[in-house]
């Protein structure tokens, strides 16, 4: 049910995006303006400040900067959370657990869950902005696409894991929440500054924001090498997630 | 197969400061329907989720079914039916889609044994389970507990939020169920009704099992209140020294005592004199608690060692 509204608004915000896009295209005072603003504005709008009227330029600046990583991990880590924390909020999670499956096999399916339903998601954004594209003539890959919307939902399933791991150590959602998404504010300011703060600059890939956008896979394809960063860590932090479950005795 | 089907040794439960249980030493053997009694905050609760294995111990060790709780638990749970003391359902889902989940998670359930329990609790699992009464989830609750025909039954105060009429037709679940081979540890605050239900029963206190007996034994040493009201005054003295009798005061012409064990002599005593009627006031739960933690720590009666 709530998939289903998740789905139409991200389907309807690429839409609305996509079809916007002729006017700027066919507005190249838009790239003069980008051009001339100081540093630190562009860091704010993406990378790719300088091309803004293009394709790839304009989808990274309007869409995947911004818009779509948080929408993915709003949505992530409202599954991560709500998969151990929230039930032991509610309190079903006595019952469930009084069934004959380990802890850790509860974890690891809620995580695949999570993770089945941001795949979905993923391939929603994808196919709403593939359509978009055709219908208004939008000339963009639609390989790349994919690895854009594919690094996209690897960054939001890190996040995700993030706050699946925290509810399993504190089994308090609210803190469970809190905590991923101030790391994820925290992490995008340090990825986006560390474009013009040159001391930044060997912080940034502390950041899961660089392996999502610095390989630019809208423009040049999936890069492997960040794209099994944020795979890995997803997958470390799920693992973390089923041994911190296992240890702890569960809120009443 | 194990003839015991609760065991604890020197189990102990702290929470930061405070105290959960403390060297809890239980043996419930199997088919017996076994009554947990204590007053809320005694630590039933954090008793039962040391067995399930939701919280662990302190100190001490517990076996379910021959098997230790923290290493096998698993297994345990197999041949366990569960209700949780502060039951909380999934609340959009209806009663048989809740049901159909959870017996799903345990490989099956028999559909035509659900029907059945939910048919004698009158419960109705075609509705959504947040438009329920407290009453009418707790049923839900109860039936998925028995759905799988477990071996033990660990109810906690599984008589919640029913109607008298719903607790009797439980009690009788119980007792058919057990007489069938189950074995039953059930916790509840309520005396009557661990009379009613139970063949032994452990009474806890302030975390610590201050008594375990036979529910027959129970009644014979359970604490009683008796008003005999006379057509007139009568001598104090001959009422002082009958076995069992405490608290005596007699004013005029009524004569109030606490009473344990048989009422046979102070009936007796009180029949040489016209008696106009007989009250028996119910005794409140926590003055049997104390009642029994007395002769706990004074070393006598009592089934453990406080």
């Amino acid at each position: 049910m709530s998939f289903a509204w998740w789905a139409v608004g991200i389907a309807a915000l690429c839409l609305f995006l996509v079809a916007y896009y002729p006017t700027v295209s066919k507005t190249p005072a838009l790239t003069q303006f980008m051009e001339e603003a100081p540093e630190w504005v562009k860091a704010f709008v993406g990378e790719s400040a300088e091309d803004y009227t293009s394709p790839a330029g304009f989808l990274n600046g309007e869409l995947f900067f911004m818009m779509a990583p948080m929408l993915f991990i709003i949505f992530t880590v409202s599954r991560g959370s709500a998969a151990v924390a929230g039930e032991e909020g509610k309190g079903t999670l006595d019952l469930l657990l009084a069934n004959p499956i380990p802890r850790w096999r509860v974890v690891l399916e809620k995580a695949a869950a999570m993770a089945v339903s941001s795949i979905c998601l993923g391939a929603v954004l994808w196919s709403a902005l593939a359509a978009g594209a055709a219908a208004f003539g939008m000339d963009i890959g639609l390989g790349n696409l994919a690895a854009a919307c594919l690094s996209c939902l690897l960054l939001g399933l890190f996040f995700g894991a993030l706050a699946l791991a925290l509810g399993s150590l504190t089994g308090r959602r609210g803190q469970a929440v809190g905590i991923a998404a101030a790391f994820a504010v925290a992490t995008f300011f340090l990825y986006s500054l560390s474009e013009v703060v040159r001391g930044l600059k060997p912080w940034s890939r502390l950041s899961p924001f660089y392996y999502y956008l610095a390989a630019e896979p809208l423009k040049r394809g999936l890069n492997g090498i960040h794209t099994l960063v944020l795979l890995a860590s997803a997958l470390a932090l799920t693992a973390l997630s089923a041994y911190l479950f296992e240890r702890r005795d569960i809120l009443v | 197969m194990e003839k015991v089907a609760i065991l604890t040794r020197g189990l102990t439960k702290y929470y930061g400061r405070n105290r959960g249980v403390e060297d809890l030493d239980l043996r419930v053997e199997r088919g017996e329907v076994f009554g947990f009694l204590g007053p809320n905050g005694a630590g039933k609760t954090t008793t039962i989720r040391l067995l399930l294995d939701l919280i662990r111990p302190t100190r001490g060790k517990a076996e379910v079914l021959g098997m230790d709780a923290r290493v096998r638990g698993v297994e345990i749970r197999k041949r366990l039916g569960y209700l949780p003391g502060d039951l909380a359902l999934y609340d959009n889902l209806t009663g048989e889609e809740l049901l159909r989940y959870l017996a799903g998670l345990r490989g099956g359930a028999d559909w035509g044994y659900v029907r059945y329990l939910a048919e004698r609790l009158q419960c109705d699992l075609t509705l959504r389970i947040k438009s329920l009464s407290r009453g009418n989830k707790q049923k839900i609750g109860i039936v998925q507990a028995f759905m799988h025909r477990p071996e033990l039954l660990i109810m906690d105060e599984p008589t919640n939020g029913l109607d008298p009429l719903m607790q009797h037709e439980f009690h009788r679940l119980v007792r058919e169920t057990s007489e069938a081979g189950a074995t039953f540890f059930i916790s509840s605050h309520n005396l009557p009704e661990v009379e009613r239900m139970c063949d032994r029963v452990g009474i806890i206190r302030e975390g610590r099992l201050v008594a375990v007996d036979e529910v027959e034994a129970l009644k014979r040493k359970a604490l009683r209140r008796l008003e005999i009201h006379f057509a007139s005054p009568v001598p104090p003295g001959d009422f002082a020294a009958i076995p069992g009798v405490k608290d005596l005061r007699v004013e005029d012409r009524t004569l109030t005592c606490s009473l344990t064990g048989s009422v046979d002599a102070l009936i007796k005593a009180a029949a040489r004199f016209e008696v106009l009627n007989v009250v028996s006031p119910e005794v409140g739960l926590e003055e049997i608690f104390m009642h029994y933690y007395r002769e706990g720590s004074g070393g006598e009666g009592g089934g453990a060692d406080a």
